[in-house]
């Protein structure tokens, strides 16, 4: 007897049916086959409708058996797997009770039979054979079963168990079957699903798998050397390479756990930037496709010694890989292909290097790049328009100084009684120092009361506020590169004095500051926007201007690396009050601030960068003003090494 | 009370702000054109003589608002990707905040809503909005999908009031507020 199919097998939607279960077995109860023979989509409506006629009278489930034999046999099987699923887990259900009327029955012999070659390792012809020679007065459907070991674990109800152990001792395809009830729970899962049979421990194989990966990973080149896989001794030894469909498998799952080894793309993007999958007998990329998606910032990739015979086979990648600079796929047929040059240029806009010729400038590869996605819009420096009188800058560079140092001096300066401050945090899921008074309407919405409780209006209120606030310090206006200033005049004013238009300036500023987080007391560095509108004083002002609205947009607070855990950072401790805080706190500078001030005064003096650090490092301790004073004070007795030679 | 703090101006200037937010970043994540909502080419300013919107993106002052939507379609500009998801360029709103800094607004304003509309209305307003928020590059229409590269935005705007909407009597379609200024950065 040949491994039976089964003649209903050939039903077209059987093997699809009980193939693909899993997690999606609780929808196929929704398939179209729920449909009643009329039409009805009421499962539950059935119970009343039709009394349960037959053996299984007493149970509502074996109801549902019943209806089996008319015409939705396939639906009762997926209700029944379902429940079965349910069962199995233990934790799906917690009223267990609903399931006393099943009975568990270990089936002996499966393995032995010719049908043990199936690619499900015979169960389903198996259970097929036995809802065939069980249904004898009435039909039984079974529901899923699961292979464990040499045994198949099958939960029938009650009523069918006697007609399934009727059939003990028959012969299933060249074996004799053995049917035994038992109260045993069916073993847990293991490695491989029930159509991959028995199989080792999945955390093993991960273990082995991973020190594979550990194993073919060079740090220093940041390459991962996925060649000859099939000839790896370890992978081997797994089995991973034994079929063709299983060495496609395993390289997925060495892509998924290459993922797995890195928190976040960027690091893995970093980790790995070149890939060898070179002498695998690949015949078209699709066998590996995973590789562009888990790895899809590539720099260099290595094909070569593979069987892709044309361009077609390495098309599935013609859109992967956007910054492979180098690739060698020599030992290829399609590498002696006369478009081979060409098409990999066309294909890979970011290639440079082709099996070791240059195919493309740095330049030529950056303009090839740029027609595949979307480019930043080009960022221009500072831009003030403020008028002709240096306003805007004037403003600027009194008020950062004056913020950094004496907050309620500067509120009583430029801020009246319908002046407007507000602050604004952004959606980050961290808390911040500034929720509580943040005005983002985007999370505090528009209708609220903090509309009107956050938004601080008048030079008192404003004050408190800022004293509130944690100590800061903006770097110096000097250092232009650190800010981007736009300001504009505009109309439409009212004049303070009543009647009238005024013109308005309109000043955006975007930099950084350091701020010392009060809870935690550690330094950081925090990007803001400030915008201002400026208009004409009301009389007896100290300013011919003022401050009419003053918005302040804050992003994350970054850390910075701890370097001078000095008594200056902890200065905001001892005197709680912010205000004297920070006008006692001295200058807190992080690196890059001061490599920005080294660079900013050998371009201002001509001096080498060593000289400009000495000079900014020395009395004028990073006051840029006071360097730049002493530079000039200075200057004749400069050697002239210091100098950057004039070529 | 200073009519700034009033609380119908509060109110209504937040709810103004959400409605230009909300029609301002679909608009633009829709590719569709917002040269309607700056006062170039209204009657009402036209005839008052007001110059055109102020447009200040990265640093480069553009003319008209069409410049503005020029540079957007430059930045959005990917002809060999085939794939539609990673195509776009899409501006993700995280935060805004607006405050109102005239509440007597005047230029260009007819006699009738002059008189019809208190400075405690809520109507006659010029305000200072700021939207900041993720731009992604090369991504999809979906927040949270893979994009290519970010950056954070921040917008100011001066928004003044429609007049030509305002003024009509019956049922009002159209910006009730149009940009008069407006500074991006994208960093």
């Amino acid at each position: 007897m040949a491994p039976p199919t089964g003649p209903r097998a050939s039903r077209g939607n059987r093997p699809s049916q009980r193939g693909s279960r899993g997690g999606g077995g609780i929808g196929k109860r929704r398939g179209p086959s729920r449909t009643d023979r009329d039409g009805d989509v009421s499962m539950d409506s059935v119970n009343a409708a039709n009394p349960p006629t037959g053996p299984s009278a007493h149970s509502t489930r074996g109801n549902r058996g019943s209806r089996g034999g008319r015409g939705s046999r396939v639906s009762t099987r997926l209700a029944s797997n379902v429940r079965n699923h349910a069962s199995e887990d233990g934790t799906a259900r917690s009223d267990k009770s609903q399931f006393s009327n099943k009975v568990t029955l270990k089936i002996h012999g499966l393995s032995a039979s010719k049908a043990s070659g199936n690619q499900d390792g015979g169960l389903r012809s198996l259970l097929e054979f036995l809802e065939r020679k069980s249904s004898k007065g009435r039909p039984v459907v079974l529901g899923r079963g699961v292979i464990r070991g040499e045994y198949v674990w099958l939960k029938v109800k009650q009523a069918d168990a006697p007609l399934l152990l009727r059939l003990n001792g028959f012969s299933y395809a060249g074996a004799s079957l053995t049917i035994e009830e038992t109260n045993d729970p069916i073993p847990p899962q293991n490695a491989q699903s029930t159509i991959d049979g028995p199989g080792p421990n999945p955390s093993e194989t991960r273990e082995k798998l991973l020190a594979v990966l550990s194993s073919r990973y060079n740090a220093e080149q940041k390459l991962l050397d996925l060649s000859a896989l099939g000839a790896d001794q370890n992978l081997f030894s797994l089995g991973a390479f034994q079929s063709k469909a299983l060495a496609e498998k395993s390289f997925k799952v060495l892509m998924s756990l290459t993922n797995t080894r890195y928190d976040n793309p960027v690091e893995k993007e970093a980790g790995i930037q070149a890939v060898t999958i070179a002498n695998n007998d690949i015949h078209d990329v699709y066998e590996v496709f995973t590789l562009a998606q888990t790895l899809p910032h590539l720099r260099r990739l290595d094909l070569s010694g593979n069987k892709l015979e044309d361009m077609s086979k390495l098309a599935k990648w013609r859109h992967e890989f956007r910054r492979l600079e180098e690739m060698h796929a020599l030992g290829n047929p399609l590498a002696n292909l006369p478009n081979y040059s060409t098409q990999m240029v066309e294909w890979f806009p970011s290639l440079q290097v082709l099996d070791g010729r240059r195919v493309r400038t740095p330049e030529e590869a950056a303009e090839a790049f740029k027609s595949w996605f979307p480019t930043p819009l080009p960022r221009l420096p500072s831009n003030l328009r403020d008028g002709g009188n240096n306003v805007a800058s004037t403003f600027i560079r009194g008020f950062f100084t004056t913020y950094d140092q004496d907050r309620v001096s500067l509120a009583r300066q430029f801020y009246d009684d319908d002046s407007a401050f507000s602050l604004r945090t952004g959606a980050e899921p961290v808390p911040d120092t500034y929720d509580n008074f943040s005005r983002n309407l985007e999370t505090i919405g528009v209708r609220g009361s903090s509309t009107q409780q956050r938004l601080f209006t008048g030079s008192n209120l404003i004050a408190e506020l800022w004293a509130r606030l944690p100590a800061t310090r903006h770097p110096s206006l000097d250092l232009v590169d650190a800010w981007q200033v736009d300001c504009h005049t505009f109309p439409g004013l009212a004049e303070p004095s009543g009647q009238g238009l005024a013109m308005g300036l309109a000043i955006t500023v975007h930099g950084r500051f350091e701020e010392v987080d009060p809870t935690r007391q550690l330094l950081g560095t925090r990007q803001f926007s400030r915008s201002f509108i400026l208009g004409p004083s009301k009389s007896g002002a100290p300013h011919p201007y003022r401050v009419i609205s003053d918005e302040l947009a804050l992003q994350t607070w970054v850390p910075q690396q701890q370097q001078t855990p000095t008594a200056a950072v902890q200065a905001p401790t001892v005197t709680p009050a912010p205000t004297t805080a920070v006008a006692a706190q001295p200058p807190v500078l992080d690196d890059a601030m001061r490599a920005q001030m080294v660079e900013e005064l050998c371009r201002q003096t001509g001096m080498t960068p060593e000289y400009s650090r000495l000079c900014l490092a020395g009395l004028a301790d990073w006051n840029f003003d006071l360097a730049l004073k002493s530079f000039h004070e200075k200057r004749g007795e400069l050697p002239p090494e210091a100098f950057v030679p004039t070529a | 009370m200073s009519a700034n703090s009033h609380e119908t101006n509060v109110r209504c200037s937040c709810e103004a702000a959400k409605s230009f937010v909300d029609w301002y970043y679909r608009q633009i994540n829709d590719t569709k054109s917002i040269s309607s909502g700056y006062v170039n080419n209204h009657g009402a300013y036209d005839r008052a003589g007001h110059p055109p919107a102020d447009i200040c993106i990265n640093g480069l002052v553009v003319a008209t608002p069409q410049e503005w939507e020029a540079l957007l379609k430059q930045q959005e500009h990917a002809p060999k990707q085939p794939d539609p998801n990673k195509r776009r360029v899409r501006y993700d709103v995280e935060g805004y905040n607006v405050h109102v800094i005239n509440a007597d607004y005047r230029f260009g304003a007819s006699q009738k809503m002059l008189d019809l509309h208190s400075p405690t209305d809520g109507v006659r307003m010029m305000m200072a909005l700021t939207v900041s928020g993720t731009v992604y590059f090369g991504t999809s229409k979906n927040a949270g999908d893979d994009y290519w590269e970010k950056q954070t935005f921040h917008d100011r705007f001066i928004l003044v009031p429609n007049w030509d909407v305002l003024e009509k009597s019956g049922p009002k379609y159209g910006r009730r507020y149009l940009i008069m200024s407006h500074n991006y950065r994208a960093n």
